[in-house]
């Protein structure tokens, strides 16, 4: 099967060594064709159905930016992830498909409504933390830096329980949004890199159980190091 | 602001603060300041200021710069207080203005210079209301602390006094746009040989014209974003700088600079970009401050690097390089990973890039790594690469995916035992990278490597044999 995997505004929304989970993946998928969007052009998802549509943390002029121009294609993103298309949604990319971002003004910032969360900022206080949560069997581990905090109703779809860290909020056990097919997660920088348990649930989500992971001796290796010091100093 | 009950109570205190560490032998803390802060929280706006301040911030390069000024300006004879042997944030600063204050707060000296944290401007620049500010560059930093490259240019943006004269890096569009209302000078490096429109960095924070949005049209990338670049649909364009350097002669150690029309050669403080940067912002700095090219080219002839950043030593005809590699800095590391590149000869590389605070007592966000061009050690020059702290098998992944073959790299949890792990055949030079906060730890190595590279052998090469 032919995989293509669309990543979007490259150029923009890779603020904390985001675009490693592409290249990762690429690692992972020699065959695979890696289509990067550039913010000026328009989406391949419009007339194609990616295998993954990817988009990276971004600043918070350019999320502006971004919310407008998905703005005009927010059915055929729902219509996609309902469809059961993988999407991989990281950092604060997460906001641009929430209903709406609340400045430290009180000013809201419409966002494209497909999920029920809303974030506020807080410009002046950074929120930086380690994250250790459970997906089923398997530990996901990652690392927050965040001008916002998120907010979303008790019944909505979370993608980890919290073990141990922050959720959505301060205050919330839970973290992220895992819908479908589509995980959206605040956990920044290489995800995919530090977790070879969430790069095989995103291959199996994409049709691909079994591809093979790259380096895979090494990246089990840095993940169980890396787990025993988040148990331990966490 | 006006002197107040709650400014003399700070400022006696922390003044005797700052007696008792005095007594208990304790030199360069920023506790006085702190102190004086905690009781007072405005206290630098409140604290008299020297009739001249001159700050020096910047993403990567300020503490060099601001020691060569300081030198140079010592050498002319100025008298003046800096707080090079404090801390760069308002703590640092308040101490240094305690520390050089009468009993009652008046400063004693005329002139201030400060090296300043760009990320708490916020803290310092209203307050002390530099004369005169350099900004050397602006590039990703810490993503804990300063978050990414928007939110630092916006809080330059709004906490530089509009009356600061300023001096700027004509060839960073970041920080060229700091201010537009202000005075402002620049500093320039003209295009070099080899010199691309293409980036060969992974990380490059300016792609659009900040004005219109179009995508800029390069008509040189030093690195990053560090290049001249002009926008083809509104006409926005890089400055064009007063201060350039129009000619290098790595033989000679020499510097050509046109200063305003004016043509000066300069010492340089080795032949590495980001040093000719460091050294041509000092230059434009001090010319702005009042000195003459000729009185700064005769004071530079007497610099050089400090040796905690950067330091050579030879044994037995090979070199061991410590090479200060500032951790969770993509460009200061990147940078450093390019001079390795560049460097003469096959080389070796230890690396020592976790965070120590972190690595002691929590798990470092190593994201940064994945910004960083881990790619340029990946040269058939550089056949060993040894990584080694809490974070090995990180750097061993990192390395692995900038497509280093694998048997050229080791890796170790146990820093002690990294000289361990060289072989000290078929290289030339050893370069140990090493964090701000390492240098006692790289130094150690630095010894193990010399004893290896003069006769013993190392465990690895035990094994091997």
């Amino acid at each position: 099967m032919a995989i293509k995997i669309e990543i979007l505004f490259p150029e923009f929304c890779n603020l904390f060594g985001d675009m490693s989970n592409m290249l990762y993946l690429q690692r992972c998928l020699p065959q695979g064709e890696f289509v990067k969007t550039p913010f000026s052009e328009e989406p391949l998802f419009l007339r194609e159905r990616p295998s993954l549509v990817y988009l990276g943390p971004m600043t918070e002029r350019t999320q502006e930016k971004v919310i407008e121009k998905l703005r005009p294609y927010k059915e055929r993103l729902w219509q996609l992830i309902e469809e059961g298309v993988c999407f991989l949604f990281t950092g604060n990319a997460l906001e641009v498909l929430g209903e709406y971002i609340e400045t430290e003004e009180g000013k809201r910032l419409p966002a494209l409504a497909l999920f029920q969360l809303h974030a506020k900022r807080d410009m002046m206080h950074r929120h930086n933390s380690t994250f250790l949560g459970r997906l089923g069997q398997e530990e996901v581990m990652g690392f927050k830096s965040q001008f916002t905090m998120a907010f979303a109703p008790p019944d909505y779809h979370p993608f980890l329980e919290v073990v141990k860290g922050v959720g959505l909020h301060e205050k919330c056990k839970t973290e992220g949004i895992r819908y479908k097919n589509f995980v959206g997660t605040y956990l920044l920088g290489p995800v995919l890199i530090l977790n070879p348990c969430l790069t095989k649930l995103l291959l199996t989500q994409m049709g691909l159980p079994q591809a093979e992971l790259a380096f895979a001796s090494e990246i089990e290796s840095a993940y169980r190091q890396r787990l025993k010091d988040f148990h331990a100093k966490t | 602001m006006k002197r107040n009950l709650r400014f003399f109570f700070a400022l006696f205190f922390a003044k005797g603060t700052a007696l008792v560490l005095k007594l208990i032998g304790r030199k360069g803390t920023s506790m006085p300041g702190s102190w004086a802060i905690i009781l007072c929280p405005d206290f630098l706006g409140r604290m008299p200021r020297p009739k001249t301040v001159v700050g020096i911030t910047g993403t990567n390069g300020k503490t060099t710069v601001a020691n060569m000024v300081e030198d140079v300006l010592s050498h002319c004879g100025y008298d003046f207080v800096c707080n090079r042997s404090g801390t760069n944030v308002n703590t640092g600063v308040a101490s240094s203005l305690i520390a050089n204050s009468t009993f009652f707060g008046k400063p004693k000296k005329d002139l201030a210079i400060f090296e300043l944290d760009e990320r708490s401007s916020p803290k310092i620049l209203p307050y002390l209301k530099p004369d005169l500010l350099l900004c050397t560059n602006i590039f990703r930093d810490s993503y804990k602390r300063n978050a990414h490259m928007e939110f630092i240019v916006d809080i330059l943006q709004q906490y530089i006094p509009e009356s600061t004269r300023l001096v700027l890096n004509a060839d960073d569009l970041l920080c060229a746009s700091l201010k537009p209302q202000n005075h402002r000078s620049f500093f320039g490096i003209d295009r070099q040989p080899g010199e691309t429109a293409q980036c060969r960095n992974i990380v490059q924070d300016i792609r659009v014209c900040p004005n219109c949005g179009a995508a800029l049209s390069w008509e040189f990338i030093r690195y990053h974003h560090i290049g001249r670049a002009s926008c083809p649909q509104c006409g926005f364009c890089s400055p064009q700088a007063g201060y350039r350097v129009t000619q290098i002669d790595a033989d000679e150690n020499t510097m050509t600079v046109d200063c305003h029309g004016h043509q000066q050669k300069f010492p340089m403080l080795n032949s590495s970009t980001i040093n000719i940067y460091n050294s041509l912002s000092a230059i434009a700095l001090l010319s702005q401050f009042g000195l003459s090219t000729e009185k700064i080219a005769a004071s530079m002839e007497k610099l050089s690097i400090s040796e905690t950043r950067y330091k050579e030593e030879e044994v037995d005809g090979k070199k061991v390089i410590l090479h200060l590699a500032k951790g969770q800095n993509p460009i200061a590391c990147s940078r450093a990973f390019e001079n390795i590149r560049d460097y003469p000869g096959k080389k070796a590389v230890i690396l020592f890039l976790d965070d120590y605070f972190d690595a002691a007592h929590s798990v470092e966000n190593i994201s940064w790594y994945y910004d960083t061009d881990f790619e340029f050690l990946n040269n058939p020059d550089i056949p060993q690469i040894i990584a080694a702290g809490a974070r090995h098998w990180d750097v061993c992944l990192r390395l692995l995916m900038a497509g280093i073959p694998p048997e050229k790299i080791s890796h170790t949890a146990e820093n002690h035992q990294a000289a361990e792990l060289l072989s000290k055949e078929g290289i030339d030079a050893v370069f140990i990278l090493y964090d701000v906060y390492t240098i006692g730890l790289a130094n150690q190595v630095k010894d193990q490597t010399k004893a290896l590279l003069s006769g013993g052998k190392s465990a690895g090469e035990q094994q091997r044999a």
